[in-house]
């Protein structure tokens, strides 16, 4: 694959090594000369020492054929800049925004970024995670963020343990697509497994029916 | 008829807005992240100087944008100035909408989002070739 990361801060420069050495092509752009610099000593001459929300940058780095565009700054706005570039401009296929101000990320879906990656949410989610024991994760959103593919925790007291998955009654749009047992055991929905007290249920569902996902694998409502 | 504008970024540009704003007669609620910038303007009743960061909505729901029905993002950053606009604009639904974009193909982009966007650099060119002549 071809992936354009845009900062060679922390974030963008492990990416970079980390996509490196799965075989992946890379061009990595960073706006400061001095960090550029010392992202080129290591990686060599896929560093571009420029600013990756400029559109002819952009364009010279390939964002026309690339696969993925990651935009790692720290600063949400050149973030939301470049993969909006990307998108609208160039017709990038996918594009991954790292964001720091939690309340930006329902913007950034809306606005056409295909991944956000928000790391308080990211935090919070395991800090939830241990104090609930029923945590909402979303994995991966799908088609421009139409559905998504989310995670449940059934918690211990939940409605819906020891209930088989055809006898759920979930919301419409949602597919149950497996259930993952506490000891890592994967069971396909279609195998029709037994939901058991800390089951992991993934499923793909309309962002505007995770409230009802939720209150049906977990008898409350949503936080 | 009196309206309420919020504007972003209180540089050159942003202050000399608001300044002929209130000569309007209009309602000013103007951002900047640094407390120095506010010496551009002067004391007035109808004007509030916030300190604080424009692409927050933290920050814009408290300087009271649901209010707002014209939004002016003027700091020198086309990235700064395109988050605060559309945050305006999607988030908090503010009707009229007016973003600082200096490169061109930025700006053709936001147009076509919806935005009214400004490049004075466009502007100033346009005005020195016509003053050079053809």
């Amino acid at each position: 694959m071809y992936v354009i990361v845009i900062g060679a801060g922390k974030i963008g420069f492990y990416l970079t090594r980390a996509l490196l050495s799965a075989n992946h092509e890379v061009t990595l752009i960073e706006r400061d000369a001095i960090a550029a610099a010392a992202a080129a000593e290591e990686f060599g001459s896929i560093v571009v020492t420029s600013d990756g929300t400029e559109p002819s940058v952009l364009e010279e780095a390939g964002a026309k054929r690339c696969d993925i565009l990651v935009s790692t700054s720290g600063r949400d706005a050149t973030n939301l800049t470049a993969c909006q570039v990307a998108k609208l401009r160039f017709e990038t296929t996918r594009t991954v925004a790292v964001v720091t101000d939690p309340d930006h990320v329902p913007l950034f879906r809306e606005l056409g970024v295909d991944v956000t990656i928000s790391t308080t949410e990211l935090i919070l989610s395991h800090v939830e995670e241990e104090l609930t024991g029923g945590p909402f994760v979303h994995v991966l959103p799908m088609q421009g963020g139409s559905r998504g593919v989310v995670s449940i925790r059934a918690p211990d007291d939940s409605p819906v343990v020891g209930r088989t998955v055809s006898r759920l009654s979930l919301p419409e749009g949602t597919l149950l697509v497996a259930v993952v047992r506490k000891n890592g055991d994967l069971q396909p929905a279609l195998a029709d497994p037994e939901i058991a007290q800390g089951d992991e249920i993934v499923a793909i569902t309309p962002p505007e029916k995770e409230d009802d996902l939720w209150r049906a694998l977990t008898g409350e409502a949503k936080r | 008829m009196a309206r309420r504008v919020m504007i972003v970024g209180c540089g050159r540009l942003g202050a000399s807005v608001a300044t002929e704003l209130l000569e309007r007669g209009d309602h000013v609620t103007i951002l900047d992240t640094d407390a120095e910038n506010f010496r551009r303007l002067r004391p007035h009743p109808r004007l509030k100087m916030r300190l604080g960061d424009g692409v927050s909505h933290e920050t814009l729901r408290s300087a009271g944008i649901e209010s707002a029905e014209s939004f002016v993002a003027a700091t020198g950053q086309d990235t700064t100035n395109a988050l605060a606009a559309q945050s305006a604009r999607v988030t908090f639904g503010v009707p009229n909408v007016v973003c600082r974009i200096n490169d061109q193909v930025r700006s053709e982009m936001y147009k076509e989002l919806g935005l009214t966007t400004v490049s004075p650099n466009q502007a100033v060119l346009e005005l020195m070739l016509a003053a050079v002549g053809s």
